[in-house]
């Protein structure tokens, strides 16, 4: 049941969905996979909106040169850890969420562990080992990968039903080079509330979800493209695993 | 034959857009890729290695579908074919 306080505050949205929606996300739980670029947008857009509960793992301490994008942290919070000063800001700009911090890396050892019970999982890595890996875990569970990345002024993101949609291995087989990737943070800020938005959108499940397709943000250009996608049927993380059913084949 | 090239991204600001091309018969992906892009050297750089081979993590499309690399060269491309070429980001 909602409280009153907790009425007053998503008004403006249970405007959109009503109680009942805004009920549905306050079951939810979600899992944030990094807490920089666009685990920083995505993560309080999330808060606000009133998931429930976030889980949200990060390895890394504030460093100043995190600052022109990552949102979530300040200049107060140089040297503090991310989780640390993730669930500050989190609880803070909304006391009604449980937010679960998590000082870790994320491994082959303790992906699934970590992710639990969540209805979800927010892709916010910065690479993409973890991304495959987040996406194995995402294939195992049967739960969607939200996928957003960005370098420069360019953007990406997909919405990952597993069974259903392409994966992420399905879309990108081979990693892009490692690097210092340049950014303004303007473009996580679109990426990871383009990915916001599509959590919202499948727990209350409204509106057309970005499966199937792939989301490509365009800053220099002021222009956002997609590009559609379907399943590789020799995809070595699902296919063959899962069918469009989502029944595990004999 | 008429076909389109898209390029985005990074391959876009190096090559353009939603290129028009009116390839011979028996084109195949690969070349006509190639064509376009030798246009401009930082923009087949950027998307072709030095044998002349589309990177690893560039993403090739054919009217929605991802050919994969090692087909690029012998799949034909047929009136109407959108080819999308797209290099993932990785940063986050």
């Amino acid at each position: 049941m909602l409280s009153e306080r907790e009425r007053e505050r998503y008004k403006r949205q249970i405007l959109l969905f009503g109680d009942e929606g805004q009920e549905r996300l306050k079951k939810a739980h979600i899992f944030i996979a990094g807490a920089g670029g666009l685990g920083s947008p995505a993560s309080l857009y999330l808060a606000v909106a009133g998931i429930g509960t976030i889980t949200i793992v990060d390895m890394d301490v504030v460093d100043q040169t995190n600052l022109n994008r990552q949102i979530l942290h300040n200049d107060r919070d140089i040297g503090k850890k991310k989780t640390v000063s993730a669930e500050e800001k989190l609880t803070a700009i909304n006391p009604d969420i449980r937010v679960n911090a998590i000082d870790t890396r994320i491994d082959e050892t303790n992906a699934a562990r970590l992710i639990g019970n969540a209805d979800g999982i927010v892709d916010a890595m910065d690479n993409y080992p973890t991304r495959y890996l987040l996406n194995d875990v995402a294939i195992q569970k049967r739960i969607p990968l939200f996928h957003g990345a960005i370098r420069g002024f360019y953007g990406q993101a997909t919405t990952i039903i597993p069974g259903k949609t392409p994966c992420l291995k399905c879309l990108f087989p081979k990693a892009p080079p490692k690097e210092v990737f340049p950014v303004i943070g303007a473009t996580p800020g679109v990426i990871g509330t383009v990915q916001a938005t599509e959590v919202i959108k499948y727990l209350l499940q409204s509106g057309d979800l970005l499966t199937k397709r792939l989301f490509i943000w365009d800053g220099l250009a002021g222009r956002a493209d997609e590009i559609t996608a379907e399943r590789m049927p020799c995809c070595p993380a699902c296919g063959g695993i899962v069918t469009e059913k989502g029944e595990k084949k004999p | 034959m008429t076909v389109k090239v898209r390029f985005f991204a990074r391959f876009r600001e190096l090559l353009g857009t939603d290129i028009p091309a009116e390839p011979e018969n028996g084109a195949t992906l690969l070349s006509l890729v190639r064509g376009i892009a030798e246009k401009k050297k930082e923009g087949y750089d950027a998307i072709f290695d030095e044998h002349g081979n589309f990177h690893e993590f560039v993403i090739v499309m054919r009217n929605g579908k991802r050919i994969e690399h090692g087909d690029a060269a012998a799949v034909r491309v047929s009136d109407g074919d959108e080819i999308a070429v797209f290099p993932p980001v990785a940063g986050g």
